[in-house]
Formats: C-alpha cells, sequence, structure tokens
C-alpha cells in the first residue's frame, strides 16, 4: 500500500471512530436513549452470538449462529432480482435508445409506472406470489429494473454518430450495430444504472423480507424489533450496509475491468 | 468499377437550410477528386449522400451507374477524426469490416496484416486507438476502409485535424498508397496545397446555397511527392485557385 492510501483509509475511518466512540461514551449501562438504543459493545456481543453460536437443543432465541443463513437469503434474492432486472433492463435500454419505434411505443410507459414506488407494489406483490420468494424478487426487479433500462436508454442514444455510420460502412447489419457498436459505447451509462439499480435491490429486499417472506436480514430486523432486541436491529443495519457497500464495490471493480479502454482515454486527454 | 456521379443534386436540411443546390459533376474510374471550399459550402454533405448517410432532396446520384440508398463496404469512408471505435484494438478495427461480412478469417487475416504493414503499423496491433497519435489513428482508419478492398474511397478532410508535419507525411502515404492501387477517390478538403497535390481534379465550391463553380485538371506528372509542393506547375495552380476563392468570396 503505498503512502496516500494510508491516508485515505485514516481519513475514511475517522468519522465511523468518532461515532461509535461517541455513542459508546454516551451511553449508561449498556444503553441509552432510556434503554431503546443498545451501546457499541453491546451490538457487538450480540453480532458475535449471532454469527458465531452454536444454537444448543435447549437454545430458544433464533439469534445464534443463525446470521449466515440470514445474509445469504438476502444476498440471494438480490442477486435474482437482479440478473432478472439487468435481462430485462438492458436489451430494452438498448432497443428503445436505438429505434424511435420502440421509443414511441414503450418508453411513456416506463416514465408513467416509474413513479410507483416499490413499497406500492407489495400489496399486489403479496396478493399474487403469496409469502413467497417470489415476491421479494419480484420487488427487487422492478426496483432496480428503471435505473437500469433508463440510463442504458441515455447511453444508447448518445452513441456517437460517425461510430454507427462507420459501422454500417464497414458492412455491419442491424444487430452487429446493437451488439458490436451500441451495447459497449453504452456501457459506462449501463454500469451506472447498475449501481444505482444494485442501491435499490437492497432497499428493495429489506422491505420485502419485513412483509412478503419469513427469512433474511429484513425480516430479522422487524422480528427483532418486536421482541425488543434493538442490538440485533442495529447488529442488521450494519449488516446491511456492509453488504451494499461489498457489492457496490464488485460492480465498480468489474466496471474498471470492462472500461479498462475509458481509463485509458481519460488518462491520454 | 469505381465512378461516381451527381447531377443536379439539391440538398435541403430540416428547417429550410440549402445546403446544396443543382450539383453535377462526374468521378471517373480510378479518378482522384478532391472538392475544394470553405466550411459550410457543402462538401462533407456531398461525401454523405454518396456514402449513403444521408439522403437527397433533388436530382440524381449513382456508383457505379446504381442508386445509392444506404452505406456499405463498396465504399469505404474515412472520417475526419478517425472515428474509431475506442472499445477495440487496431486489430479488431480493422478486421471488423471482414468480420462482420462473414469473409473467411484465412482471406482477411492475411489481407489485414498486410495493410498494416504497409501503413507501418505492424507493432501497434493491441494497442488501444486512445493510445496512439492523430497521425497514426488515422492510419488506421485508412487501413479499416482499404480492407474491404473498395471500390471508391471517399475522405473527408482526413488530415484536417492534424499538426502540418504529420500532415505531409500523411499525404504522402497516400500518394503512395493510391499510386499502387488507383482506386477511386473523392477527396473533401479546405487545404488548397492538399488538394493540388493529390487530386487529378480539384473541384471548388462555393457556400449558401453549394455549388461547384469550376473544375480544375491537374496536369502534375505522376508519380507525386512532397517536393511537387515547391515545383513550378503547383505554384501556378495555386494562384488560380486562390484566384479563384477569392473571387468568390469579395467580401472577406
Amino acid at each position: 500500500m503505498t503512502s496516500s492510501r494510508v491516508r485515505r483509509w485514516l481519513l475514511a475511518i475517522v468519522l465511523p471512530i468518532a461515532a461509535v466512540g461517541l455513542w459508546q461514551a454516551a451511553g449508561t449501562d449498556g444503553s441509552l436513549a432510556g434503554g431503546a438504543l443498545p451501546t457499541p459493545d453491546r451490538v457487538w456481543r450480540a453480532w458475535v452470538t449471532w454469527a458465531f453460536g452454536h444454537a444448543g437443543p435447549m437454545t430458544l432465541s433464533p439469534y445464534v449462529g443463525t446470521w449466515a443463513e440470514a445474509v445469504g437469503h438476502s444476498a440471494e434474492r438480490v442477486a435474482k432480482g437482479f440478473a432478472v432486472a439487468i435481462l430485462l433492463g438492458v436489451p430494452l435500454g438498448v432497443l428503445i435508445g436505438w429505434s424511435r419505434l420502440v421509443s414511441a411505443m414503450v418508453d411513456p410507459s416506463i416514465q408513467w409506472l416509474r413513479p410507483v414506488p416499490i413499497t406500492a407494489w407489495l400489496p399486489i406483490s403479496l396478493a399474487i406470489f403469496g409469502i413467497r420468494d417470489f415476491g421479494a424478487i419480484f420487488l427487487i426487479t422492478i426496483g432496480a429494473f428503471y435505473p437500469i433500462v433508463i440510463n442504458t436508454t441515455q447511453g444508447a442514444r448518445d452513441v456517437e454518430k460517425n461510430w454507427i455510420r462507420a459501422a454500417l460502412m464497414m458492412g455491419a447489419k442491424p444487430f452487429d450495430i446493437l451488439r458490436r457498436v451500441i451495447l459497449p459505447a453504452a456501457l459506462p451509462s449501463i454500469f451506472t444504472g447498475l449501481r444505482i439499480g444494485l442501491g435499490i435491490g437492497w432497499t428493495a429486499v429489506i422491505v420485502a423480507e419485513m412483509v412478503a417472506v419469513k427469512s433474511g436480514l429484513g425480516y430479522v430486523l422487524w422480528d427483532a424489533y418486536y421482541v425488543g432486541r434493538m442490538d440485533i436491529v442495529i447488529a442488521d443495519m450494519v449488516s446491511i450496509g456492509l453488504f451494499g457497500f461489498l457489492s457496490d464495490w464488485a460492480i465498480v471493480r468489474l466496471e474498471m475491468w470492462a472500461l479498462n479502454w475509458r481509463r485509458l482515454q481519460s488518462f491520454n486527454q | 468499377m469505381g465512378t461516381i456521379q451527381f447531377s443536379s443534386v439539391g440538398k435541403t436540411y430540416p428547417g429550410g437550410v440549402l445546403a446544396l443546390e443543382n450539383v453535377n459533376f462526374t468521378v471517373g474510374e480510378g479518378e482522384f477528386v478532391a472538392l475544394l471550399g470553405p466550411s459550410g459550402c457543402g462538401k462533407s454533405t456531398l461525401l454523405n449522400l454518396i456514402a449513403g448517410f444521408e439522403r437527397l432532396s433533388d436530382g440524381q446520384m449513382s456508383f457505379n451507374g446504381q442508386g445509392v440508398t444506404k452505406p456499405g463496404p463498396d465504399r469505404g469512408v474515412v472520417f475526419q477524426e478517425a472515428s474509431l471505435l475506442p472499445w477495440l484494438n487496431v486489430w479488431e478495427n480493422v478486421v471488423f469490416g471482414p468480420k462482420v461480412q462473414g469473409m473467411p478469417r484465412n482471406i482477411y487475416e492475411p489481407r489485414a496484416q498486410e495493410i498494416l504493414r504497409v501503413m507501418g503499423l505492424e507493432k501497434f496491433h493491441k494497442s488501444l486507438p486512445v493510445q496512439l497519435s492523430g497521425g497514426m489513428r488515422q492510419r488506421v482508419g485508412i487501413a479499416r476502409a482499404l480492407v474491404m478492398q473498395p471500390k471508391a474511397l471517399l475522405m473527408d478532410e482526413p488530415f484536417g485535424a492534424l499538426d502540418a508535419q504529420t500532415r505531409l507525411s500523411m499525404q504522402e502515404l497516400l500518394l503512395d498508397i493510391w499510386q499502387s492501387l488507383k482506386t477511386t477517390v473523392l477527396f473533401v478538403t479546405h487545404d488548397i496545397d492538399e488538394a493540388i497535390l493529390l487530386a487529378d481534379r480539384v473541384c471548388v465550391m462555393t457556400a449558401r446555397p453549394g455549388r461547384i463553380t469550376r473544375d480544375i485538371r491537374i496536369d502534375i506528372p505522376r508519380p507525386r511527392s512532397i517536393n511537387t509542393l515547391t515545383s513550378g506547375d503547383f505554384t501556378t495552380y495555386k494562384a488560380m485557385i486562390m484566384a479563384e476563392m477569392r473571387g468568390l468570396h469579395p467580401h472577406h
């Protein structure tokens, strides 16, 4: 690690450490706000038990050694819903950006449906899919779909005219133009859409699990609140933040790899 | 085969802007014709029409006796800023055309290698366009047109963005290539020297509306080189064309 990277890391953790320190110092008897908010050391111990505890035959608490399972359920749903959103949003966005006809036919409907928040889709999702995985995945797909399709459309519309002309001159058919010119040219915008979409996907999975399924970080969050386990609630929130952050980081790495030509471009100009 | 014909061609853009009016001219088989004029005179529009990028509003045009409706590999276009696909490396840019046309690999690969060698790019197959200088990029732009063995090359101010020295070496390279290929070339430029040095005929254009005012045959013997630029013939043609262009713009 270079010294500038160390410096950046240090600067980045100043605020969290200060906040946790203050929070710890403000608590008396392991809690503050009249017992509603446990201090960080309690949250930490709750998390350790939740993550690594061994449930014996007499264990009644569901928060012993079940953390990885909860994370796994949520991450799997986000991955599935996000994948469906990409499979729908990217091709559709490329088509809307490329064809005036498709744009005139599809774009208005997308714009009318977009203001409906994912929470408003909950009742319909429950009515159709019941308390099952599918409902959660449906909500994640809807949430992630809009930013992906809109950013892809934008990217496909902004493709430099001469790239398309050059490809046509070289004998490219419409499908070649879509796949070999418009799609790669729109990739920077597509990645912007993916990052926003994935963020919304994590929001959607928590909302869906609070209501529509009986597992995952969102379910634990609501359940722990009902039984007054605020330490688990906070550990759960931190977990959501951590995995949201990690999945975003993975997309950024993928973007850096896929758009190497673009990084060189900003470097050379 | 590679004749270009414009008869009574007009082009009006939406909003009523008259870009070209009553343009008549022909480029014969194997002929090198330069379209010379100030910016906004419609010379690039003329090239875009025969390339199939734009539709004409009036008159007729043909390529090899056939009407032009869309772009195609029989007319290789070299763009002003090369317009290479920035995510593909030099090799991938050059074989893009043969590949999408479904040409067999064993035919296009040796051909692409040979053209890249002639262009002085054999060490740059793996480079991305952004890693190349403007002149090198334009070499790739020419290579990707030539690899399709087009019947005509349509060049839209290909050296306009290059520095003077690079421009000279690119002009010399183009003279060499043309000398051996004898492809039909339509070359758009605003540089008088460039037009005289390269072309068999210089068509002088005027703006608003765009039309061709003079069609001047350049009888300087070939092969030509940079030295042509300092010959007596060259100076005579230059004086003639400058007078022609000044006459067209009495207000400037």
